[in-house]
């Protein structure tokens, strides 16, 4: 009797639970005129001076504008500007005249002021404000439209600076309690989309209806974090979301989204590749210190193999640290695989035939393929220069990574570097740049920071001349730079990825802006 | 009694007393162990590209450049009023993310042992009455397996086949994403119903209903095991035998004889259960997307937010402490036998 009454009260439980579901189920379809956009992980902050991570960049890149933006070819195209920027004879000045008819979301106007006080905040409390180095000596405000940048010297890559979603216009109004320290939850710019909603792993953007260009041809974009790939791919895998966009997930699965986008079962957007994944070679100590070893060891990384057998051949081999977009195609071919001139190189440095090259490869252990790949080269070797070099891989998280690198504790270890702006000196300064050296052993600069520790006078000389330099002659000089830093092989790339989003058969494709940002405006349901 | 009563205030007030020496203790030793990890906030937040002299303006700018027993007696004092600090990745106070993410593993974490007890008793209780025969060995492996099954395994299998090829729950996430949650106490089941708002209680449950059933599921083996032992035990007792012979029926020497009794022990197991679930389920929290403390510290640890490690580890052992001293009182309170 106890028993069945028990057996009752379960039944009526699980059917008004099963009511309860189908009731939610149903209320899901409700809202369908918006865009829901899944995407990994949890957004700590959307103040752009605080922000340094994709997910981020890529809000951020919805609600605000910048001065300009590149276009998909790489060209400066005005956005809060009016006009491109006009530099004085000795390049020390910029104007920049801004655009009339734009309002920040709280109502106030967009000014020069309001530029300024951005780019002030930027450099007082920004994290990442070392971008603008020492560049900007001042700004004035002649008028309510006008802005002139003062250089401290000449600096070419202030254009693509100018671009910097960290630079996005913030209401001086709505900020002035926060001229100082961070704004996390809220944000107030002119972007086409308001924040609606803001919480760590869910924001909720709505159409800016007084948007000075064209508005968002959706009703709004419900972004929600997952905290894995798993849930990412089931999310949109069972059609819970509308989008998917994330760099985070794992290769098979971008594997089985790319089987299904083939079938027309879903639609894939990508960005111009701009994610660089590299090896970092300690250039100060042995081995690496020998330019030969260091040429048979990139010579023996089967870029195409590792490829296919960690990413099924979805992420591109790369053989340049510099995405070509930013080249104009121009090639800089680094060391490519060639497995006798490996051995070859190594037997004139006293190698192979008895004597074993041994050096340890660490990957960060909490980036999945990295360890793929390590693992990946390390078989290759094993196979095929079993006689000449043996390799072991350790696993190592990426926050003491980064701390340990400029220590000079890791003989060779897998990074990757996307560019703060649409630069080549973006991807070329951070990795080679040194700012004392002796011979060429960096000391202190950015390539301690890499852990490759090389050095150059030659690219030194090089960076000093293209800033004042702009166009074809600047290009050519930073090629010039890679050129030579391809010769010396400090680093070895391994491939380039894009950013890639995935939508519903019902949904636009996704469309990525020339910065690598999904353009949200552009997603809109196809029956409507 | 009333002599026993006294003795037991006193216990607690010992108790009591001892929790603030625990959790310096609890604290000193996380202090310690995240200094001595490798990495730091800076490396955290800037990656590897930041210049030397912006790393040394944030580290200055976190109070990191202080001496180690500087940082120490800063920490304590503030510890001292009770102020846990500001985070050092999104400079909100600690306080103010652990009231966020807390009720969130607090919600998911009742709602499953509620879920485990429903499943776990009858469970157990069907295996008793069956002794030996086909149900009997059903419930054993139900029991056994359900707390055998490695959680991340069984919460990824719950995900598939719930959520990806039956598709009758959520993938993951606390609440619809185009609802307003309601905001009171941050715990959305209660703040739904005092907001008399029927659809966020509905869209809560559905919610909570996966990630609460796979942990109910997994802790319900642990339950029924228990409960079976101790009531088989119980209706072997004197008390039981004589409730018989006097001729008591069946449901009354179940709930008046034999159930309390059995109860005893599992109240002890509850309440390390309840304090194990207050620190959040990780592993359930990753998967399921579930945005509580454990998932927090995750993510604090990966960061290097010293002072939100330190507050969450702080908060959640004061929890486990506090709830340890309840469960202690409860069990001298209820079970004549205990002296202290």
């Amino acid at each position: 009797m106890f028993l069945k009454n028990t057996l009752k009260f379960y039944k009526l439980l699980i059917f008004l639970i099963f009511l309860s579901f189908i009731n939610s189920s149903c209320s899901r379809s409700n809202n369908s005129k918006k865009i829901s956009l899944a995407s990994s992980g949890k957004i700590e902050s959307l103040d752009p001076a605080r922000i340094n991570t994709i997910k981020a960049l890529q809000i951020i890149s919805s609600l605000g504008d910048t001065l300009y933006e590149f276009s998909n070819e790489g060209q400066l195209v005005p956005k809060l500007a009016s006009d491109m920027p006009i530099f004085s004879e000795d390049k020390l000045t910029i104007h920049i005249n801004l655009r009339e008819d734009v309002f920040f979301h709280d109502g106030t106007k967009f000014d020069s002021n309001a530029m300024k006080f951005t780019i002030n905040r930027f450099k007082k409390i920004g994290t990442t404000n070392y971008i603008l180095g020492n560049k900007i000596k001042s700004i004035e405000t002649p008028s309510k439209y006008k802005l002139i940048i003062k250089l401290n010297k000449p600096s070419s890559s202030i254009e693509g600076l100018l671009t910097s979603l960290n630079l996005t216009p913030l209401s001086p109004e709505f900020y002035k309690d926060f001229n100082d320290k961070f704004l996390n939850d809220e944000f107030v710019g002119t972007g086409k989309y308001i924040l609606k909603k803001f919480s760590n792993d869910i924001q909720i953007l709505e159409p800016n209806i007084k948007y000075w260009g064209r508005s968002p041809i959706n009703d709004g974009i419900n972004i929600i974090g997952y905290s894995n790939s798993n849930s990412l791919y089931g999310a949109l895998k069972s059609k819970q979301v509308d989008v998917l966009l994330s760099n985070s997930i794992d290769d098979s699965q971008r594997y089985k989204l790319r089987s299904l986008s083939e079938n027309q079962k879903i639609k894939e957007g990508r960005s111009a590749p701009n994610e660089i994944s590299f090896i970092s070679l300690r250039t100060n100590k042995k081995p690496f210190n020998n330019l030969n070893i260091r040429r048979a060891i990139a010579k023996s990384l089967n870029r195409e193999l590792i490829s296919k057998k960690v990413s099924y051949g979805l992420r591109e081999p790369a053989k340049s640290i510099v995405p070509s977009k930013f080249k104009k195609d121009i090639i800089v071919s680094w060391p490519s695989y060639n497995i006798n001139e490996a051995k070859n190189l190594l037997r004139g440095e006293g190698f192979c035939d008895g004597k074993i090259l041994k050096f340890p490869l660490t990957y960060r252990s909490n980036v999945p393929t990295d360890k793929l790949v390590a693992l990946a080269w390390q078989q290759d070797i094993n196979s095929s220069m079993e006689d000449c070099i043996y390799m072991e891989i350790y696993g190592v998280e990426s926050t003491t990574i980064y701390k340990n690198l400029s220590e000079g504790i890791y003989t060779a270890v897998i990074l990757d570097w996307i560019g703060a702006y649409s630069d080549p000196e973006a991807y070329l300064k951070p990795l080679l740049s040194c700012d004392k050296f002796e011979k060429n052993i960096c000391i202190e600069g950015q390539s301690v920071f890499s852990g490759s520790f090389w050095a150059s006078k030659d690219v030194e000389a090089l960076f000093l001349g293209s800033d004042s330099n702009y166009g074809m002659d600047r290009l050519n000089k930073l090629i010039k730079i890679e050129q030579i830093a391809s010769e010396s092989i400090p680093y070895i790339p391994i491939w380039i990825s894009s950013q890639k989003a995935w939508s519903q058969k019902n949904i636009s494709m996704p469309v990525f802006n020339g910065g690598g940002q999904i353009i949200m405006s552009e997603l809109r349901h196809i029956d409507e | 009694m009333n002599r026993n009563f006294n003795k037991t205030v006193k216990y607690s007030f010992i108790k009591i007393l001892l929790i603030p020496i625990s959790l310096w203790i609890i604290a000193s030793l996380v202090f310690l162990l995240l200094r001595i990890a490798p990495g730091d906030p800076v490396d955290a937040i800037l990656g590897s590209g930041a210049t030397l002299e912006a790393r040394e303006i944030l580290r200055n700018n976190l109070g990191l450049n202080e001496s180690i027993p500087i940082q120490y007696l800063t920490f304590l004092k503030n510890l001292s009023h009770f102020n846990l600090g500001i985070s050092l990745s999104n400079q909100e106070p600690v306080m103010e993310i652990i009231r966020e993410s807390l009720p969130a593993s607090i919600e998911l974490g009742l709602v499953s042992f509620i879920v485990a007890i429903c499943m776990g008793f009858p469970i157990g209780y069907i295996g008793l009455k069956n002794k030996d025969k086909k149900l009997d060995l059903v419930s054993r492996i139900i029991g056994i397996s359900s707390y055998a099954i490695p959680p991340f395994w069984g919460a990824m299998m719950a995900q598939l086949l719930f959520s990806i090829i039956i598709r009758i729950f959520p993938i993951g996430g606390r609440f619809p994403i185009f609802q307003d949650q309601p905001s009171v106490t941050g715990f959305i089941i209660i703040d739904s119903i005092l907001n008399n708002n029927i659809s966020a209680l509905i869209g809560s449950l559905y919610h909570i209903a996966l990630p609460a059933l796979t942990l109910g599921f997994l802790l319900s083996g642990i339950f029924s095991r228990s409960f079976r032992l101790n009531l088989e035990k119980s209706y072997q007792s004197d008390y039981v035998e004589a409730a018989i012979c006097r001729g008591i029926n069946d449901k009354n020497i179940l709930l008046k004889y034999a159930l309390p009794n059995s109860l005893l022990p599992i109240l002890t197991l509850s309440g390390v259960t309840i304090a194990s679930l207050a620190g959040g389920a990780l592993l359930i929290e990753i998967t399921f997307s579930w945005p509580g403390i454990a998932l927090r510290l995750q993510e604090a640890i990966f960061q290097r937010d010293y002072n939100l490690v330190q507050g969450i580890v702080i908060v959640t052992s004061f929890l486990v402490v506090s709830l340890n001293l309840i469960v202690d009182i409860l069990i001298a309170l209820f079970d004549p036998r205990i002296k202290f």
